[in-house]
């Protein structure tokens, strides 16, 4: 098992929910291979450096994962396949530096994913609570 | 020695501050090494030394990959995309 990164840039013209189905199938892809995937961490939609196959922007995500190096030809040979995907960037951590900064950069990925979950429901459950207030005077 | 240095010779800014490893994502850290035409610096104009270059050209080819940073940018290009970006 090594460790690796994959960053993914889906196609804009997809709509919110059919991004998310061709993550999901991306992220089958590597599991149901022997992957473990640690994080992922959505950067969302944004400009491309450079128009790729006619398109400005791209929706990235990027995927932390540990697999067997064998499995990895076959990952990016589907990746080339499937047509939602407009470019990936595959990197491998093999030393011990980088298998270091591996980790930190998951612990990164995690934080801010589970700190706007907790975050979100607060905002919610706070505008209720206005409006009983508003509704009580 | 007469002719003027256009940039001055400098440390290396990265083991200055410890730096062992890069990331590709992070945009705005790989600015100090890119020129306005999104070109490598040399290490003679930065200051760089060996080890943190090397490192640095791996991490900007990996971002010209990922469309994070142009390959190139023409009198055309810089008017549709300027620097917004690199943040």
């Amino acid at each position: 098992m090594r460790h690796y990164e994959n960053l993914v840039i889906v196609k804009p013209t997809l709509t919110t929910e059919e991004t998310l189905v061709s993550i999901q199938a991306i992220e089958e892809e590597i599991t149901s291979r022997g992957g473990i995937i640690a994080t992922t961490n959505a950067m969302g939609t944004r400009k491309l450096a450079y128009p790729i196959n006619k398109n400005e922007r791209g929706y990235y995500h990027v995927i932390y994962y540990s697999i067997a190096p064998s499995e990895i030809s076959e990952i990016e040979r589907r990746f080339r396949i499937n047509e939602d995907i407009l470019r990936f960037v595959t990197i491998k951590y093999d030393t011990n530096r980088e298998i270091a900064a591996w980790n930190k950069l998951v612990e990164k990925a995690q934080k801010p994913t589970s700190t706007p979950a907790e975050e979100a429901p607060i905002a919610i459950e706070e505008i209720p609570v206005d409006d009983a207030e508003v509704e009580a005077e | 020695m007469s002719e003027k240095r256009k940039y001055k010779k400098r440390f290396c800014k990265y083991c200055e501050s410890k730096v062992d490893f890069m990331d590709y994502k992070e945009v705005g850290a790989l600015r100090f090494s890119l020129s306005e035409r999104y070109k490598i610096m040399p290490r003679r104009l930065t200051g760089n030394c060996k080890r943190h270059q090397d490192m640095i050209t791996i991490v900007i080819k990996r971002a010209r990959a990922a469309a994070l940073v142009p390959y190139t940018v023409t009198r055309t290009t810089v008017v549709t995309a300027p620097f917004e970006n690199l943040r």
